[in-house]
């Protein structure tokens, strides 16, 4: 008996020591001391996959570098032409395909055109900085029914009134630094005795059709417009209004069917996207949200006329503003 | 199968109980202590520049009563009420006096079966679910120092067999069997460990469950549960803090050719999470500790080897909270210099210095001073380790000498900010002596104390980072010698020499780790104490002492000083 009780007591303690075995765990707590107190240096330098790349047919470049340790690095593509920026950051020791890929897109407007690019790489807590260069044959192409993006003019069936006030413009204007392409419209004046500086029409007539080609999903649908607002000005308001033909007559009845509006105080100067989800539109009165008109259901589908309204507060002198490619896209808002 | 239920007694925990109140058959009895402490103190510093800004003599000290009447309304109640009177010295008609409840509980026996307590408690469970760790460097202290670390030990309910003191209820019984099994004891405790202040804060509880299963004197199983827990609904948030730990122990125990052998086992996980908190970790992790050992009785050597593992995302509140609160700072000469910098505490401070202590379970790992124990700084709980402990050690009854010499060969589990884990080792030698014993002839008591410790903390270094190397070395050596009857002659020197290089991990509020801060040291602290006691009786005395405290960096980034105590001390329980 005795003796069967020593044996269960060594294989307990047999079994207990091999448990406690020194293995080590494959990783480790907290950020990587290398990371923290190594030195920095530059293993690779910057490289550019692909420094001829046309977004226009799909094709795509990236970046590669190798780093002694893990840093905050910040990868910078500048058109030189339209001063377009991208940006790509990362917590990384190596960029490659699976962290600095470009696609064509966007961080700060305008939109890249076909035009050579200065690529950066900078680090938070290090002076160094490579740099290189690219040149894009082609620009990315985007998804979405376009209300225009002025390179060819206005659109001939859209209705404008503009106020006989000074230094009045309202009119397709042609610039490098236009947020897409080369035009835009540029948009401005002082009316000293009324808010409303100009404002368009466009029916969906325009676009072949009594309403515009939307689904009927208000929660699918999202406007976009690109607006500047220069760094001295900040009294120009943009109010877009959208009029439903709740009835489907083919007309739009003031004070009976929906009109929904958005109205954009313009705050970050420079060219910015603004991006609205067609069911969050509200029905506004005098810029105060207020109960629907009509039968205040969402239908895009139902939608007949986009008004663009300039307005600015008589007393506050001269207001001035840029607009550009007026889009409606899908399943999300514009990714420029 | 025929385990007969045979009936449901209450062994120890009953008989413990009726022992007690058996003692003594009045119904209101008195029990408390009384203390007078006073310190005298000045600051010597040893820099190039006279510092006119410091005041360089502190004096402070206290008196106080602690008054408990214990009541026995009938057999199976006892109730205990201690009020604790205090008045700092130099506080005169009232002012400085304060006036607190220290205790307050009711205990008993319910149905001749179950033991409950009500109250204050004091209660520990396993080295892994609950247990109240000694402080830093005391273990082995001189008795002259051991003095003063009481003081704090009884003011902070730091007892002796490592409980904690709490706030709830407890309750316990035991089953006796006829066959098979011997017994089966039950207990079970909650505790508020902290109340909700109706905004942020939840109520805190701590609860445990032990069972264990005294199947004969060879083997005894048990199962631990503990839990350190919010109260969902009893605050504005919808978290709730859980901290779940399980354990199982198997103690066994055996005897060949007149050596003793036993095996003490105990292993288990823990998972700390926030509920409706996704910014909040998910850890799990296990830990197992086996201690073998041997014990010759009739030479009294014995030896004793502990292989364990923690894992590093174990974590257990019960076991792991710290006394110490190193983010705490000294009252006395808490800015020193010219510059009135900030003075970093030293063994004095946490000799003494009552508001550097913790009373609360903390949910989370607590700061720790890697100089003084960077190997073991939440006790055996200590996650990210793993091992082996090997003791030996000679106590034999009636001997004058009892010696331990220990080895830890420790490393990381998990590598903190690298793959590579930090090894630990630990030399440890504990010498105790009843000199007066060698010599049949000398009746008054001569003991000597002796113990030393080295701890290193080493990492290799990598292509860009530095290597690890942080030693520690204590040195004890303690001498009470009675003189005349009663009266004794004290010496005590404990000195602590930390020297090196490492990483120390900083947490966020959830013990993650997300920064490390290096960490250089070059130090070394001596204490030198004299004094002398009265024994008036074995729960009274009178001592004086004069100490010397002195900091002797090595970087030029310190500066060495040194405080001169005077303390003097009457302590009484009764």
């Amino acid at each position: 008996m005795m003796k069967m009780k020593n044996k269960i007591f060594f294989l307990a303690f047999a079994a207990a020591a091999v448990l406690a075995g020194c293995k080590v765990d494959d990783e480790f707590d907290g950020p990587s001391l290398n990371d923290l107190y190594g030195q920095f240096a530059i293993v690779q330098g910057l490289d550019v996959s692909n420094d001829n790349v046309d977004f226009s047919s799909g094709e795509t470049t990236h970046f590669t570098a190798q780093f002694s340790k893990n840093v905050d690095w910040k990868l910078t593509v500048t058109g030189l032409e339209s001063g377009a920026v991208k940006e790509i950051t990362g917590f990384t020791n190596l960029l490659d395909a699976t962290n600095a890929l470009w696609e064509g897109s966007t961080t700060r407007l305008p939109l890249f055109k076909a035009e050579e690019c200065a690529v950066e790489l900078t680090f938070t807590a290090e002076v160094d900085t490579l740099r290189d260069t690219l040149m894009i044959a082609g620009t990315k192409t985007y998804q979405g029914f376009v209300l225009s993006d002025f390179e060819t003019g206005t659109n001939p069936d859209w209705e404008s009134f503009v106020q006989s006030g000074a230094n009045m413009s309202f009119n397709v204007a042609t610039s490098a630094t236009a947020a897409q392409g080369n035009s835009y419209f540029d948009i401005g004046g002082v009316v000293d005795w009324d808010w409303l500086i100009g404002l368009i029409h466009m029916p969906g007539s325009a676009y072949g059709d009594v309403h515009f080609p939307l689904s009927e999903n208000p929660d699918d649908e999202f406007f976009n417009v690109m607006l500047y607002k220069e760094p001295t000005l900040s009294n120009g308001l943009v109010l877009f209004q959208f009029r439903e033909d709740d009835n489907n007559d083919g007309v739009f009845t003031e004070n009976v069917e929906d009109m929904y509006s958005v109205e954009i105080n313009m705050s970050e100067n420079g060219w910015k996207l603004y991006s609205y989800k067609y069911g969050d539109l509200a029905t506004l009165i005098n810029g105060q949200p207020s109960a629907a008109i009509g039968n205040g259901v969402h239908e895009p589908h139902k939608l007949i006329q986009i008004s663009m309204l300039f307005l600015a507060n008589p007393n506050s002198g001269y207001a001035h503003t840029y607009m550009d490619y007026l889009t409606f896209t899908q399943g999300g808002p514009l990714v420029p | 199968m025929r385990i007969i239920y045979q009936t449901l007694i209450i062994v120890a925990v009953v008989a413990h109980a009726q022992i007690a109140l058996a003692q003594d058959d009045k119904k209101i009895t008195f029990t408390g202590a009384a203390r007078s402490l006073f310190y005298a103190d000045k600051l010597v510093q040893e820099g190039a520049e006279n510092d006119t800004v410091t005041i360089p003599r502190l004096n402070s000290g206290h008196v106080l009563v602690d008054l408990g009447m214990n009541i026995r309304p009938n057999k199976n109640t006892e109730i205990l009420g201690m009020v604790r009177v205090r008045n700092d010295y130099g506080g005169f008609w009232g002012s400085g006096v304060t006036f607190d409840v220290r205790q307050l509980y009711v205990k008993g026996v319910v149905g001749g079966i179950v033991r409950y307590q009500l109250g204050d408690i004091n209660y520990r469970m396993s080295k892994y679910t609950m247990w109240n760790y000694d402080q830093e460097l005391v273990s082995n202290m001189p008795a002259i120092f051991q003095q003063q670390t009481d003081v704090i030990n009884y003011d902070h309910f730091y007892n002796k067999d490592n409980s904690w003191r709490q706030q709830g209820a407890a309750a316990e019984c035991a089953l006796v069997f006829r066959k098979y099994v011997n017994e089966l004891q039950l207990h079970a405790v909650t505790t508020r460990v902290k109340a909700s202040d109706f905004g942020s804060v939840s109520d805190r509880l701590f609860t445990g469950l032990n069972a264990q299963l005294v199947q004969s004197k060879y083997l005894t199983l048990g199962i631990n549960y503990t839990s350190l827990y919010d109260v969902p609904g009893t605050a504005r948030t919808d978290y709730a803090f859980q901290n779940p730990v399980l354990t199982g122990t198997l103690q066994a125990q055996t005897s060949v050719n007149g050596i003793n052998l036993s095996l003490n086992t105990e292993m288990g996980k823990s998972r700390t999470h926030y509920e409706n908190n996704t910014e909040a970790p998910d850890w799990s992790d296990k830990f197992i500790s086996a201690i073998f050992a041997a014990k010759h009785e009739t030479s009294g050597l014995k030896i004793s080897a502990n292989p364990l593992r923690v894992g590093a995302g174990f974590r257990s509140p019960g076991a792991q909270t710290k006394r110490i609160d190193y983010n705490a700072s000294p009252v006395a000469y808490d800015r020193f210099t010219n510059d009135q910098i900030l003075r970093t505490p030293g063994m004095l401070d946490y000799m003494r210095e009552s508001g550097m202590f913790n009373l609360q379970m903390r949910p989370y790992l607590m700061t720790f001073n890697p100089s003084y124990d960077n190997i073991t700084p939440f006790g055996d709980a200590t996650p990210n380790r793993q091992g082996i402990i090997l003791t030996a050690s000679y106590e034999k009854k009636d001997a004058p000498v009892k010696a331990t010499v220990s080895r830890y060969q420790l490393q990381e589990v998990r590598g903190e900010g690298t793959l590579l884990p930090r090894k630990f080792a630990r030399n440890m030698v504990v010498v105790d002596a009843a000199v007066n014993k060698f010599f049949p002839a000398w009746k008054k008591m001569c003991h000597l104390s002796f113990s030393m410790r080295t701890d290193n903390t080493t990492r290799a270094g990598e292509e860009l980072v530095k290597g690890v190397d942080l030693q520690t070395d204590v040195m004890s050596i303690g001498v009470e010698a009675e003189v005349l009857n009663g009266f004794d002659l004290m010496f005590g020197l404990q000195s602590i020499k930390y020297e090196g290089f490492d990483y120390t991990a900083v947490r966020n509020t959830y013990s993650e780790i997300f920064n490390f801060s290096e960490y250089r040291v070059g130090n070394k602290e001596t204490l030198t104490a004299f004094g002398a006691r009265y024994r008036f009786s074995e729960k009274t005395f009178l001592s004086a002492q004069m100490t010397n405290s002195k900091q002797q960096p090595m970087l030029s980034t310190s500066f060495p000083y040194s405080i001169n105590q005077f303390m003097l001390l009457f302590n009484m329980k009764f």
